[in-house]
């Protein structure tokens, strides 16, 4: 045999190194700061999951055991964070499983990059296996969204995708990267550049100054001012400026669903809060107020009930980032557009000092019938099984009203907002807009990751329950001590109050036939029990509170509990009902 | 009901018609006619769609939530009289060996049309108008010619302010064709 010479090496030139697509997406993620991806793989984002592997220490990738439920988990996480959660799932059902908590974080103003595989390129419109237009399906669903085909748009599209995702009103972005792009080499070096701005796209954030002075006026000519303080408050960070306000011109404030804990309730200009199921001297007062100053709310169904009947004596400053809220649903005479913040610290001059507690004690009248009539008898009740509300109560005592609330949605998320005394900023996520049963499991989950020193408890229906209860596996895995309590009355409980008070009690098919949850939650290795009785009520959220992981405690609550007040649905909210 | 043009400015992207119509869609108002085609300005694209609307507040909510798509850079709505507009018809008309002659002195003169395709038994005539002189004109042809084929390219306006629409764009360093 013959041998082989062995060849000395040639020098080889150091050459220029490029990265894929994949590699590209992920330096673009860690330039964005981002430390945590919620995400499910599969084959259409494999390439950027192999990417992934190689950056398991600067991103903590967290899988989920369904896509909705890492959308949820982002959202919740984005919540707590002020910043975008970040999704990464496969194309076709993976894409399609996102819709929901992409509509929620849509409508709820949320922050959210969601990454979405696709087919290769020139499969695209083929039908190919998991293909679908996500594209399509989400345009109405996203503040924006964008097709990545090429390796070398990375860069630019992820910069411009957080970019749009968390200015002005938040909201979700979708970007849907080929698997070809995710592939391809790119063709120039990676360079990162965060983007500052979108010549399209420029979110005001200081107000006008003339429609300043026009609300200033009206604020300090007002006889009966009220303001409604929403999630705006919460996304710009405006607590601070919010109070200020409201303690120097004496202003009582009511909160929206989603406003709830930009001040603490312990405040003595804080009233309660506003809707369909919210406090009673708050939604009948707006029929008596003279000026209303709207911040960071948009006026929601739920809020204002019957629109046409609503605060047509009150003029109205509106203090809103997004344009198109401005007399979409109540016309403005002082339209302010720009960032809470912003609009709440230049108008702080303009107004003046006042003291409204004649205008403010008649807020303690309807409180002191609601209480009568609706409070005490549900925090008092001895006979019976245990009502929701007095399970919040307690919660709230025993947390000093500093955990942060999960909620889900129905009767549970009502009494939850109407029993919790939130003490700190920032402590309430729910799916207020699109209401989404479901939401609360995976968000605490999101919420926890997201905001790792504080306390984080979900409060869940025992329907909500089953629509995402596969998430107690994410849980488990990551070792999250997310506490979770289903109130369980058997019952889809919101429609059957619905059934019972607007169709007859025909009980049309919301009864359900649960599962023992303490053992499906042992099944995924999460602790629990179950409380049954009054007097077991105070241990067993000790118990809870105290359990150093995850845990979940199952409340048997009153089967036909309603819950009070309630303006009807398309009533005036003056047709209020307390029972 | 009272006709709308509205004109929308954005940057030249793909999916962005879609993104404009779903807003009309959602809100059930149906598009009369909508034509788009890049400005004088590179990557900027211009849509024009007339819609027939009974409140003008809605009409408003509308642009409003137009103006909110991440790639429009601008959007005007008009009323008829605060806009030079018109649109293109094409008619292909028989011309049958033994059929009536066209009397082209009326058509140019008259109706400021004209044959711009002899086929050889149908030509094509080009009338430049509005909506209402082009249905004139369609009256006009109808009862003395078989009208083939007859299609309008929807409408097309320029406000009647004394600047161009593009000057209200925001500030940048555009592009222009030459």
């Amino acid at each position: 045999m013959e041998a082989v010479a062995i060849e000395k090496p040639k020098t080889i030139e150091p050459a220029i190194t490029y990265i894929n697509g994949s590699e590209a997406l992920m330096r673009a993620l860690v330039a964005e700061e981002v430390d945590t991806i919620f995400g499910y793989p599969g084959g259409a984002i494999m390439p950027v999951y192999d990417a992934l592997y190689d950056f398991q220490d600067r991103i903590n990738h967290i899988l989920v055991r369904h896509e909705q439920g890492a959308g949820h988990a982002a959202q919740g996480y984005a919540r707590m964070q002020g910043r975008a959660g970040v999704c990464l799932v496969t194309s076709g059902p993976g894409a399609t499983n996102l819709v929901t908590a992409i509509a929620d974080a849509l409508i709820d103003s949320t922050p959210m990059v969601c990454i979405v595989g696709q087919v290769g390129k020139k499969l695209l419109g083929t039908d190919a296996f998991q293909e679908a237009d996500v594209m399509g399906v989400t345009m109405p669903i996203t503040k924006w969204n964008y097709q990545i085909t090429s390796a070398d748009e990375v860069p630019e599209i992820v910069a411009k995708a957080f970019y749009i995702a968390q200015s002005g009103r938040p909201g979700p972005v979708l970007l849907d990267m080929t698997k070809s792009a995710q592939l391809e080499m790119m063709t120039e070096p990676f360079v990162y550049e965060k983007c500052q701005n979108i010549i399209s796209y420029r979110p005001r954030l200081t107000p006008k100054v003339d429609q300043l002075e026009v609300a200033a006026k009206l604020i300090n000519e007002a006889k009966r001012p009220y303001i409604f303080a929403g999630h705006g408050v919460q996304i710009a960070k405006a607590e601070a400026e919010l109070q200020a306000f409201a303690e120097k011109t004496g202003i009582p404030v009511a909160t929206t669903l989603l406003g709830q804990s930009t001040i603490s309730t312990d405040h003595p200009l804080y009233v309660g809060w506003l809707g369909m199921h919210g406090n009673y001297g708050p939604n009948v007062l707006t029929d008596q107020a003279d000026v209303i100053i709207a911040i960071g709310m948009r006026f929601d169904d739920r809020v204002t009930g019957d629109a046409s009947k609503y605060i047509r004596q009150a003029k109205v400053v509106h203090i809103e980032i997004d344009p198109a809220e401005i007399d979409k649903i109540i016309k403005a005479h002082a339209p302010l557009v720009g960032d809470a913040k912003e609009c709440l610290k230049a108008l702080l001059p303009l107004v003046h000092e006042n003291d409204h507690t004649v205008w403010r004690n008649e807020f303690k009248k309807y409180d002191a019938i609601e209480y009568e009539k609706i409070t005490e008898p549900e925090l008092s009740s001895t006979e019976g099984k245990i009502r929701m509300a007095e399970v919040i109560d307690m919660l709230s005592r025993k947390t000093n009203g500093e955990a942060v609330l999960v909620t889900d949605v129905g009767q549970h998320q009502m009494m939850a907002s109407r029993y919790y005394q939130f003490k700190r900023p920032n402590s309430l996520v729910t799916s207020g807009g699109m209401g989404t049963m479901g939401f609360a499991l995976p968000a605490a989950f999101g919420a926890q990751v997201g905001a790792s020193d504080r306390q984080v408890v979900a409060i869940i229906g025992d329907g909500c329950f089953q629509m995402t209860l596969q998430e107690l596996g994410t849980i488990v895995q990551n070792k999250q001590p997310v506490k979770a309590i289903i109130l369980n009355n058997n019952f889809l409980g919101m429609v059957r109050q619905w059934q019972q008070l607007f169709h007859d009690r025909r009980y049309s098919f919301v009864e359900l036939q649960n599962p023992n949850f303490i053992m499906i939650a042992q099944g995924f290795g999460m602790d629990g029990h179950t409380c049954t009785e009054r007097d077991n009520l105070s241990d067993s959220l000790d118990k809870m509170l105290a359990y150093k992981g995850p845990y979940l405690l199952e409340v048997i609550v009153e089967k036909e509990e309603n819950v009070f007040p309630m303006v009807p649905s398309g009533a005036s909210v003056s047709q209020i009902r307390l029972s | 009901m009272t006709t709308y043009t509205i004109c929308v400015f954005t940057s030249n992207t793909i999916g962005l018609l879609n993104r404009i119509t779903i807003i009309f869609t959602r809100r059930r108002v149906n598009i009369e006619s909508l034509t788009v085609s890049e400005t004088e300005r590179k990557g900027v694209s211009r849509f024009t769609i007339v819609i027939k609307h009974e409140s003008r507040d809605e009409v408003e909510k509308l642009v409003r939530q137009i103006r909110k798509i991440v790639e429009v850079l601008a959007v005007f709505g008009y009323l008829n009289d605060e806009i030079v507009f018109n649109e293109i018809a094409l008619f292909k008309i028989s011309t049958p060996l033994g059929g009536q002659t066209l009397d082209v002195e009326i058509i140019n003169k008259k109706y400021k049309a004209w044959v711009v395709y002899w086929g050889l038994d149908y030509v094509v005539i080009e009338k430049t108008g509005t909506e209402d002189e082009i249905f004139e004109f369609f009256a006009y042809v109808r009862p003395q010619h078989e009208i083939l084929e007859f299609v309008r390219s929807g409408r097309v306006a320029v406000g009647k302010t004394e600047q161009g629409l593009v000057e209200y764009l925001p500030e940048a360093e555009w592009a222009y064709y030459l």
